[in-house]
């Protein structure tokens, strides 16, 4: 039998041939310049046996969905037809020659192997793999491989585990390409329409609308205006210290703060009444702090733009390319849970090597090891994103370098145990008010000593003190304080912001976020130079900021990660982007496209697709539907844009 | 005794203060039978704790009201020497910067909440939400979605912090008006959980300190009740005090 085998792309190609064939390859060139046919025996067992196999490879989609020429004129037909125009899906003008080399190879084959990466848009294009191969032979026996690296025995292991293409993943990528592409362009062409005649900045502006972008915008101009509009506010504490055997004990308010002074002072009178504050409880336990999960692409991506100074998509870039050499697993899922029958310490060991964290892999090798936590998530696709095998830094660019590092740094970590320490906790009442101390002493670094990016480090250890004692405090005093404004956003927050949001998937969002300031709606800045005029909070730093405590999610405390790091950058709107958000929100509340609530339904509905639960046709149904009306809608009310840009993009404004 | 007197009787003995038996008389039924005492009673009680304590008749000239000096910030402490039903007039959350409020406020007019960094759409009046279901996404909201009072509470205020502390403005019979600060955390204090003409029963004993009532459970008894207008204005007027409150800070 002769089977073909295709991969998303040559690299993959090249090393599954490499394994499959085990060093018999006959190569040979095509006519597109990266591609390369591979031409090897190998043996799938059970199903096919022995075969003669061609692998080559695809590059990305092959195919483009597109209206048909009669709309290609921006103003007739009017961009509302888009919505119900037919649409054309096409082999790529730039991919004929690599379909044609598929339908070529499928005529002399009876079997049909998928190798594209094993995500919704992987399946996607083996979709289209299969309609170019179909061309050359109707019949063809279609399989596909499911994999997450290309790590030798793994490889092998899918190539005799051959499953079926997932018609549901198939369709729910088709739905969201021709939404992407009715909503895209219906709205590029309704803003640059009425838009761009507005005069100069607008006419040289390249203004465009994605259903993805604009709530990415929508994120940095409401943190924008939070920034602006802040106004600070004082407030009043008690503070409570005590000397014991040499050591400053300082107890905290139970009340924290108040944001009244006349109500403080009558607190802290009726403390400094009371002269003898009790000890109500004392209490000593073992603390921990606790290891990473193991590693997630929206996790990898913050991480690196909060750590190695990379933005989410050089991080990706990185991360893929990584992938592609074989350093590290598929960079793109969504799983913080490894699968218990994964042999971990063989690829520990393969970290032995480095003379950084080589000797830290060999001591978990020793006895150290200890399981990774098991996170809540779980794609069913691939795992934790982990070093496959040991990459010398030489061999490596300088971003794949930090995000190898990264990488086999946050493996070791999870594999590792959690950090320990013994906390102590003091409660006292001084008069009516409560007030506590906590310190902390760190016994046992464990994960602490290879996961640089976190920080634990212990407060003085507290001295003794027994419940129902009483003392007379060594000073209590009333503090004031004046909360801050947040920050502008991060990266790093912009990404948990999506993420939360569901606006892109993991794979997506770091494209969403460089588009926003390829369009110039966003600019970046280092956080160190921000400007000055943002508030007037005098800018003596108070003893606490604003924000309450925001939960985080999945429950890892992002505690330690604060202040002092250089090189942050900060997401400010430009004028255009805050026009852009401000004209939709003032529009119309309901479904201003500024905000995430129709992006996050359409991408819940991509999932409902995959899981069965509803139909393509009826996606793009419901979908086309809402977006047509807020079209219309934004079509009635488009004054009010109209004045947001003059607003903020002409001198008639306060800018 | 004749029927209002033991409907009198009946919530001096709930330790409420007396009401006037000619109020008492007005706010039962005519109705023939009469309804038996306990729901009587309950009516009575109900109707006390809408009514306005300052309305003249309502409250027997037997009732305790605020000593003079209560409101004097130069007393240290002192203590009231009898029961004082008050209502509440004013609520203030001393926890929160008044910002953040508004900032909370604003958005819920937007229709919108924050549940940590997700932004929850509120279902507006009239929504279906039926379709939505399917896919899971309004589930989150309508669990925030209970109450008509929903405006006037801010996210999750059904669970006001532990450690939060309120300051109340009340008043008693005689219109004297008060501070009330929260000194031990009481459960039903709270934006939307405490009603604008509440009634608040402060026993004998409550500290008065500087001029301000220190609330805390051993002392005082929140009845519940409210008076519909006042709740209604103190809500719509919510977020415009606040934002003159934030500015009156700004400029001093």
């Amino acid at each position: 039998m002769r089977i073909l085998c295709v991969a998303e792309k040559p690299s993959i190609a090249k090393a599954v041939s490499e394994h499959l064939a085990g060093g018999r390859v006959q190569v040979r060139n095509t006519q597109n310049k990266y591609i390369k046919n591979y031409c090897f025996d190998y043996d799938f067992g059970q199903g096919w046996g022995n075969c003669s196999v061609t692998m080559t490879a695809v590059l990305g989609h092959l195919t483009s969905t597109q209206f048909p020429p009669q709309y290609k004129d921006w103003k007739h037909p009017p961009p509302d037809r888009l919505f119900d125009a037919p649409v054309q899906t096409i082999i790529a003008e730039d991919k004929t020659d690599v379909a044609a080399n598929i339908e070529q190879q499928a005529k002399y084959c009876q079997g049909l192997c998928i190798w594209t990466d094993c995500d919704r848009e992987g399946e996607h294009i083996g979709h289209e793999i299969c309609e170019a191969a179909k061309k050359g032979n109707s019949r063809l026996n279609i399989r596909r491989a499911r994999f997450s690296n290309i790590e030798r025995a793994h490889v092998l292991n899918a190539a005799r585990n051959l499953v079926a293409l997932d018609e549901k993943q198939v369709n729910a990528v088709s739905a969201r390409i021709e939404l992407d592409l009715r909503i895209g362009y219906a709205f590029t062409r309704f803003l640059s329409n009425n838009l761009k005649p507005m005069g100069e900045p607008l006419t040289s502006k390249v203004i465009s609308y994605g259903s993805c972008q604009f709530p990415t915008l929508g994120f940095v101009v409401d943190r924008y205006f939070r920034v602006k509009n802040f106004k600070p506010e004082p407030f009043w504490s008690i503070k409570v210290m005590h000397k014991r055997e040499g050591i400053d004990v300082h107890f905290a308010w139970a009340r924290n703060r108040l944001f009244d002074r006349a109500a403080v002072i009558i607190l802290y009178e009726r403390c400094l009444s009371a002269k003898m504050a009790e000890v109500t409880k004392v209490q000593e336990k073992p603390t921990k702090k606790w290891k990473p999960l193991p590693l997630t692409t929206v996790e990898l991506q913050k991480m690196a733009t909060r750590f190695l100074r990379l933005t989410g998509q050089q991080a990706m870039t990185a991360a893929e390319s990584l992938y592609n050499k074989g350093f590290i697993s598929y960079p793109r899922t969504e799983t913080d849970r490894f699968d218990k029958g994964m042999n971990l310490q063989a690829l520990v060991q393969k970290q032995t090597p480095d003379n950084r964290w080589g000797q830290f892999a060999q001591d978990l090798l020793n006895g150290g090891f200890s399981q990774p936590r098991q996170g809540r998530n779980d794609d069913k696709a691939h795992p934790p994103i982990h070093p496959i095998t040991y990459a010398a830094p030489s061999v490596l660019g300088e971003d794949e370098k930090k995000v190898y590092e990264f990488v086999v740094r946050r493996f070791l970590a999870c594999c590792s145990e959690d950090a320990k320490g013994v906390a102590t906790d003091i409660d006292i009442m001084y008069g009516e008010e409560a007030f506590h101390a906590h310190g902390v002493v760190v016994l046992e670094r464990n994960y602490l000593d290879v996961y640089v990016y976190d920080k634990w480090t212990g407060t003085a250890q507290l001295p003794k003190f027994t419940v129902g004692e009483r003392f007379e405090p060594f000073e209590a005093i009333m503090t004031d304080g004046k909360t801050t404004a947040p920050s502008y956003l991060t990266e790093a927050d912009l990404i948990a912001l999506m993420d939360a949001n569901g606006i892109g998937t993991d794979a997506t969002m770091a494209e969403h976020i460089q588009k926003i300031q390829d369009r110039e709606y966003v600019s970046t800045v280092p956080r160190a130079s921000r400007p000055a005029d943002d508030g007037d909070d005098g800018g003596d730093p108070p003893a606490r900021g604003a924000r309450g405590g925001r939960g985080s999610r999945g429950g890892r405390g992002g505690a330690s990660t604060t202040a002092s790091r250089v090189g942050v950058m900060e997401f400010i709107p430009t004028k255009l982007g805050v026009a852009l958000i401000e004209g939709f929100d003032r529009m119309n509340f309901e479904t201003s496209l500024g905000k995430p609530f129709l992006r996050k339904e359409m991408e819940l509905k991509m999932k409902a697709i995959c899981e069965g639960r509803t139909t393509r046709q009826a996606v793009l149904n419901e979908s086309i539907g809402q977006y047509r009306q807020v079209y219309n809608q934004s079509q009635e009310k488009l004054q009010v844009l109209k004045a947001a840009c003059r607003q903020y993009l002409f001198e008639n404004g306060v800018g | 005794m004749d029927l209002a007197s033991q409907v009198r009787s009946s919530l001096q003995s709930q330790g409420l203060p007396s009401p006037t038996l000619a109020w008492i008389q007005n706010v039962l039924p005519n109705r023939n039978p009469m309804p038996p005492l306990p729901a009587l009673t309950a009516t009575a009680r109900a109707r006390l704790m809408a009514a306005d304590l300052t309305n003249p008749g309502v409250l027997d000239a037997s009732a305790g009201v605020l000593p003079p000096n209560t409101t004097n910030p130069g007393v240290k402490e002192t203590r009231l020497s009898k029961d004082v039903l008050v209502q509440v007039l004013d609520l203030d959350n001393l926890t929160k910067s008044k910002w953040e409020q508004v900032e909370e406020l604003e958005a819920i007019a937007r229709g919108e909440q924050t549940r940590g960094r997700e932004i929850v759409r509120l279902p507006a009046a009239g929504d279906d939400g039926g379709e939505e279901g399917a896919y899971g996404s309004s589930a989150a909201t309508q669990a925030i979605a209970t109450g008509p009072n929903l405006r006037g509470g801010p996210p999750g205020s059904e669970a006001t912090p532990r450690n939060s502390t309120h300051r109340l403005v009340v008043q008693d019979c005689k219109g004297q008006k008060v501070y009330a600060l929260e000194l031990k955390r009481m459960e039903k204090i709270g934006v939307g959980t405490l009603n604008i003409g509440e009634k608040i029963l402060l026993k004998k004993d409550t500290v008065v300190a500087r001029g301000t009532v220190l609330l805390e459970p051993t002392t005082c008894i929140v009845l519940g009740g409210k008076v519909e207008a006042w709740q209604k204005a103190w809500i719509d007027g919510r977020l415009a005090r606040l934002k003159e409150a934030v500015a009156a800070d700004a400029r001093g």
